[in-house]
């Protein structure tokens, strides 16, 4: 008895100490964990991979978007990145070029992982290998408040004419104090990449992009020319509250002192938390007035180059599991936007909101047009030519230049990066 | 052998003791050798927390590469980062910039500091009050004190154009991130709110140990009040205006949150200065072997000034 007793202990014991050793703790770095959307989704796909590796866990942090890269950077030249490498889909291109990020081809085909029709999966790729999977892919709506343009007697905006037509009857000095008090629309003024994302409305509207599809920059076009001519009347004309960044335009919108803001459909959770009760009733969602809308790839998923291979099979199981059907459904109907696995979006989804079915249609037309906000040729360039191009139309705007002028700088300045 | 032998002999011992490696480290012949001893944690910390980082931020500069290890010579030596560097532009427009910073929110800082310390010295009822009103943008941390300078200077929806269209100051609104001038009147503005109480209070201080018969003897030699100033308040308070201007110096040079959060550098580089232009090319470019090229001629920059500037005011005293 006494020796069963020890053997049993001992087994016991041997167990608990290889299931110890066997255990591990994946580092999660991510800028979602606390978004109202995001972070819900996250929190259950780190629940089922922690039900199904007993013993593992999953120590997610959550750092500020702003500071992220920079974090991300400092980790891996540190020589210690996180296990689970989420990243903004425009800044994972450098950590890419670095030799950084695991080759997933390998896993996804031992896996058997169809990402055929996979939305934005195209940017993963990166010198003819797979370097991450894209977890997110969405395209731009319209939030209008529909008091204010009925007030003006106006109609949902169409197009650049009727768009500019609606900015310029919408902001008002109600008080007649000097100070405008409703602006038209909202634009992200401010330093840093959105910039050109709040910009790519009116450079696809006027039928121009960044680069040409080789990838060469195409500024000097006369498309452009219109394009930069279009954001800039906007900004001269005051229609804009001055130097705000997307998140100031939105809480303006929601606040009911902008009328009109072309957004990504997180615009609808923001106003669902956000808008009071009096002006909820007041604010919609619309189809974006411009053609095609301005879409694309927005987080992706990869594995560190340099962890051991075990590690690493346990974070492409964290990835299988985010990218299941089960979880690409769960994304679907938890952050309100359809998750990029095709079919993601179930019948009962698409009739819970009244929006759905809209931001599919956005996504369906971005994704037709193939438009993504990272331009082809300027992927390691990204943030810098979001820098060059808002600091010409800045200078535009203070010296009096014309779009041609600025064009034609924007031209030689962004051939230079390449 | 009796107690008392007993005794001596168990005193003795600890005296006869080798010390640490052998070395009797109470002699005064080995003082010194304690006096390293004990200076060496410090040392050490230093060389790992500020010598490493400082080499390792020379070597990568003379490397052309987007991202840094933490090994020397990983990659070919080159100057290319300072050649790049002192052919651009805006290499220059950051050192005139950080120039003009320097040169003017130096001397107003150090004029509003003199002036408040110089109130805050006499007495007055509320003078306690005075000194902790004074003493109050000191305390605040620098990104609280400076998001809220952003609102306040919101073109749109900022109060300070509220106030100044009400007083008809100006007729609609200014904005202030928008133009070269205002972005960096704007970033002047709040650079000296935030600089001026601590040069406030090194100058209090200062002014506190001035013993009162220099002025009771300069009175009843008939100086007046900018006599009595400029004869014992200036020189008696000169090492400590020295050492205040140094690193107020060093300050304006190194400050980046107050830039980066109230204009980000812009608007067309008007407010970029070298500690910016270092942010954005490492990590919004991601080119570390440039940016550290533009950090050590910073460093170079500010050791020139703190060497030129601790030669000339130890000679500023009596």
């Amino acid at each position: 008895m006494q020796k069963t007793m020890i053997a049993s202990a001992a087994l016991t014991l041997l167990l608990a100490t290889t299931s110890l050793a066997q255990a591990e703790t994946l580092k999660f770095l991510t800028w979602q964990l606390t978004e109202d959307t995001y972070g819900p989704w996250w929190e259950a796909v780190i629940a089922k991979f922690e039900e199904t590796h007993p013993g593992d866990t999953v120590e997610a942090t959550q750092i500020a978007r702003q500071d992220f890269a920079d974090t991300m950077m400092t980790q891996f030249a540190g020589g210690s990145p996180p296990d689970i490498v989420h990243l903004a889909s425009f800044e994972y291109q450098p950590f890419a070029a670095n030799g950084w990020l695991e080759d997933l081809g390998p896993w996804i085909e031992k896996a058997g992982l169809d990402l055929d029709g996979w939305a934005g999966q195209n940017l993963c790729t990166w010198e003819a290998t797979t370097r991450c999977i894209n977890l997110q892919y969405f395209a731009y709506i319209m939030g209008v408040n529909t008091a204010l343009l009925e007030e003006a007697g106006l109609d949902v905006p169409k197009g650049w004419d009727e768009f500019i037509a609606a900015a310029r009857a919408l902001t008002k000095d109600v008080d007649g104090d000097g100070i405008t008090d409703i602006y038209g629309t909202g634009l992200h003024l401010a330093s840093g990449n959105n910039y050109i994302n709040d910009m790519l409305n009116f450079v696809l509207d006027a039928g121009g992009s960044w680069t040409t599809p080789d990838g060469k920059p195409a500024f000097d076009t006369p498309e452009m020319v219109v394009a930069i001519d279009h954001w800039a009347t906007l900004i001269r004309e005051g229609l804009v509250p001055a130097d705000t960044t997307g998140g100031d335009a939105r809480q303006l919108f929601v606040e009911g002192k902008v009328a009109m803001r072309i957004e990504n459909p997180g615009l609808a959770g923001v106003i669902e938390t956000s808008a009071s009760e009096e002006m909820k009733p007041n604010l919609t969602l619309v189809a974006s007035p411009f053609d095609p809308p301005v879409g694309g790839a927005s987080a992706i998923i990869g594995i560190p180059s340099e962890i051991p291979d075990e590690r690493k099979q346990k974070v492409w199981d964290f990835i299988a599991i985010a990218t299941s059907p089960e979880m690409q459904e769960l994304f679907s109907e938890i952050v309100g936007a359809p998750a990029p696995r095709p079919g993601s979006v179930t019948e009962a989804v698409l009739a819970s909101t009244p929006e759905y079915g809209l931001v599919v249609e956005a996504m369906e037309k971005a994704a037709a047009a193939g438009v993504d906000r990272v331009p082809v040729g300027l992927e390691t360039h990204y943030n810098e030519l979001a820098s060059i191009v808002r600091e010409e139309i800045q200078r535009m705007i203070i010296e009096n230049r014309t779009a041609e002028d600025t064009a034609a700088v924007l031209q030689e300045r962004v051939s230079a990066l390449q | 052998m009796s107690e008392l032998s007993q005794s001596r002999t168990a005193v003795a011992a600890p005296r006869r003791s080798s010390g640490l490696f052998g070395i009797d480290l109470a002699s005064p012949k080995h003082a010194n050798k304690l006096g390293y001893l004990l200076l060496a944690p410090a040392a050490l910390l230093i060389l790992a927390i500020l010598v490493y980082p400082m080499l390792l931020a020379i070597d990568i500069s003379f490397h052309d590469v987007k991202f840094a290890t933490l090994s020397f010579g990983a990659s070919e030596y080159t100057l290319a980062n300072y050649q790049k560097l002192f052919s651009s532009p805006d290499f220059w427009n950051a050192i005139r910039v950080t120039g003009q910073l320097l040169l003017v929110v130096t001397t107003i800082s150090m004029a509003v500091g003199m002036g408040t310390a110089l109130l805050v010295n006499q007495q007055f009822r509320g003078r306690s009050f005075a000194r902790m009103l004074i003493a109050l943008p000191w305390a605040i941390p620098e990104v609280v004190a400076v998001v809220t300078w952003v609102w306040i200077l919101d073109a749109s929806f900022g109060v300070l154009n509220w106030i100044l269209i009400k007083i008809g100051l100006v007729g609609g609104p200014v904005s202030w991130f928008s133009s070269p001038g205002t972005a960096f009147s704007a970033v002047t503005m709040v650079m000296v709110w935030k600089g001026y109480p601590f040069i406030s209070i090194m100058i209090l201080a200062g002014l506190q140990s001035i013993p009162e018969e220099y002025y009771q003897a300069a009175k009843v030699d008939g100086a007046n009040v900018f006599q009595r100033f400029f004869w014992v308040t200036i020189p008696c308070i000169a090492p400590v205006l020295g050492v205040t201007l140094i690193l107020t110096v060093l300050w304006v040079f190194r400050d980046f949150s107050i830039i980066y959060v109230l204009t980000g550098g812009g608007p067309v580089g008007a407010t970029e200065t070298l500690a910016i232009m270092t942010y954005e090319e490492a990590f919004n470019f991601f080119r570390m072997g440039y940016a550290s090229s533009i950090g050590v001629v910073t460093l170079i920059i500010c050791a020139v000034i703190s060497a030129f500037l601790v030669k000339k005011t130890s000679h500023a005293i009596y």
